[in-house]
């Protein structure tokens, strides 16, 4: 005890090289009881060895070479860590701690912590299966992924599961959905939007949407920092850093593939087909919906299929915070979110447990109504993937 | 400011807190003392004490569980090369790398700079001054 009679713990730690377990649900435990809290983007450990048992023939061969080999100490079983130590070894000199991987229990100690209800489960490795140059092996990828996540993760307390798909493959990608639908756990499809050529709104990727739609399953497109790859927007031609492709790859991928989506005219083909955007940010909503309005009075005719202006259908998608820039004052967020009025549309998102991952004192020292903190921490979340409220 | 003011801020800097006996805390290891709702993190950097803010402005992130190590610099004094520098005191968020000086608290390129507290051996006790 001081001598003011304030408290004095002293504790003698350890430096964190395992940003896993995050203490800040502890430290907004009081704050955040009685709400609803969903995490719209939660990955575990899903590197490739995992696939291996639900892949086949010459795939399951494929898949035992990939799994022999080993970058610089990584395991081979990384997709993404096999690419990013191509490009840029090494560039941040491990400066933040290292992406640990979550395992299922450490997810599990996270969810009884009883602060947050539910947790979306999203692909870490096969985030990048949308630049694959095959389509069969990216397809063969997004089955083993489906099926062992929804074989390890079902019927977990609050654990629900996006199942992905290869968007170069637009059958098999039906398929999945098809296959996936009805299970009580799968709330979601992801796409994975970065690298894929030509644009998610191309009339060859309808398939997707329709079987979505089908069977009202809410789109969700996941970026991915595109690391090397050669479509736009992400080339590394003009992306030198890391931390260009990182900060820049996410925003410039969603503008993209909203545009392309909402040129084409699928939010009035699949009227009740919902979309979400997750790790982006937010800042880009504004700019990308009023700068199409401004164009769509010149160019109208080129998209005759609209029946409002672009706005009226961006404002429809729901977005998740993550990775919410860092916005100078604490009044900024809420008056960004009215900019582009995603009162009912803006869902919190951790990235939980990647190095990126947003604590959520990120979210909450902004201010903010009571409303619009509980309609972004799990009403929204609720809503779009239709999820039963727990407290 | 007012007198009342003026006292109250000369008794808080007055405020001292005792930390760990200099026995338990060796070079390389540190501590994480939470006075009322202030965290604050205190490091032994081969003999030298440091005590600096423990949270993160960024996130909020407890910054007693951060590495020490060095960083890279480049600005005139090294000629505008790139250099590593600093090595061993330069104190990394474990939240998102966020890297402060420990010595001065000063946030490497942005303007911020974190709080340090004195750090004194009295009587074989290491303390904070507040």
């Amino acid at each position: 005890m001081a001598a003011d009679g304030q408290s004095v713990t002293v504790q003698k730690v350890e430096p964190s090289f395992n940003p896993v377990q995050d203490e800040d649900l502890d430290q907004y435990g009081d704050e955040l009881s009685g709400l609803t809290i969903v995490d719209v983007d939660v990955h575990v450990d899903d590197t490739l060895m995992f696939m291996l048992d639900y892949m086949d023939g010459h795939f399951r061969k494929r898949m035992e070479t990939v799994l022999q080999a080993d970058f610089k100490g990584e395991p081979g079983n990384s997709l993404r860590n096999m690419i990013a130590h191509i490009a840029w070894l090494g560039s941040s000199y491990d400066k933040p701690p290292r992406a640990k991987l979550a395992t299922k229990e450490d997810l599990l100690a996270r969810m009884e912590k009883g602060i947050i209800d539910y947790s979306i489960l999203f692909p870490s490795e096969l985030l990048p299966i949308g630049y694959l140059p095959e389509p069969e092996w990216a397809a063969a990828l997004a089955t083993a992924y489906n099926q062992y996540m929804v074989d390890a993760y079902n019927n977990l307390d609050g654990v629900k599961i996006a199942i992905v798909v290869a968007p170069q493959h637009p059958a098999r990608a039906a398929q999945e959905i098809d296959s996936h639908a009805a299970h009580p756990d799968v709330v979601s499809v992801c796409v994975p939007d970065v690298g894929v050529n030509p644009p998610i709104g191309d009339e060859k990727y309808w398939p997707i949407f329709e079987a979505a739609a089908r069977h009202d399953l809410p789109i969700s497109f996941h970026g991915i920092e595109a690391l090397i790859h050669d479509n736009y927007p992400l080339r590394v031609a003009h992306f030198h850093t890391l931390m260009q492709v990182n900060s820049m790859g996410f925003p410039f991928t969603s503008m993209l593939q909203i545009m392309s989506v909402v040129c084409a005219g699928i939010p009035v083909r699949f009227p009740n087909l919902k979309f979400a955007i997750l790790e982006a940010g937010l800042t880009w909503m504004p700019f990308i919906m009023y700068r199409l309005d401004a164009a769509y009075l010149r160019y109208r005719t080129e998209l005759p299929a609209l029946e409002k202006k672009p706005s009226d259908y961006i404002r429809d998608w729901y977005i998740g915070t993550h990775e919410l820039e860092a916005l100078p004052r604490r009044g900024d967020l809420a008056k960004l979110i009215d900019l582009y009025q995603g009162q009912d549309t803006t869902m919190w998102a951790s990235d939980w447990p990647h190095l990126e991952r947003d604590l959520i004192a990120g979210f909450m020292r902004y201010e903010m109504d009571d409303t619009l903190r509980r309609k972004i921490l799990g009403e929204n979340a609720l809503r779009f993937f239709g999820l039963t409220p727990r407290k | 400011m007012t007198p009342e003011k003026q006292s109250s801020r000369s008794t808080r800097s007055q405020r001292k807190i005792a930390v760990a006996p200099l026995s338990d805390f060796p070079p390389g290891t540190r501590m994480e003392v939470k006075v009322g709702r202030v965290l604050i993190a205190v490091f032994n950097v081969d003999g030298e004490f440091f005590a600096l803010f423990g949270r993160c402005p960024h996130q909020s992130a407890p910054l007693s569980r951060g590495r020490l190590q060095g960083t890279v610099i480049c600005n005139a004094d090294t000629c505008w090369e790139t250099q590593w520098a600093h090595d061993g005191e330069v104190l990394v968020c474990p939240g998102h790398g966020m890297e402060y000086n420990v010595r001065s608290g000063k946030a490497f390129g942005y303007d911020l700079k974190l709080r340090t507290y004195e750090v004194v051996v009295e009587d074989g006790q290491v303390i904070i001054v507040m």
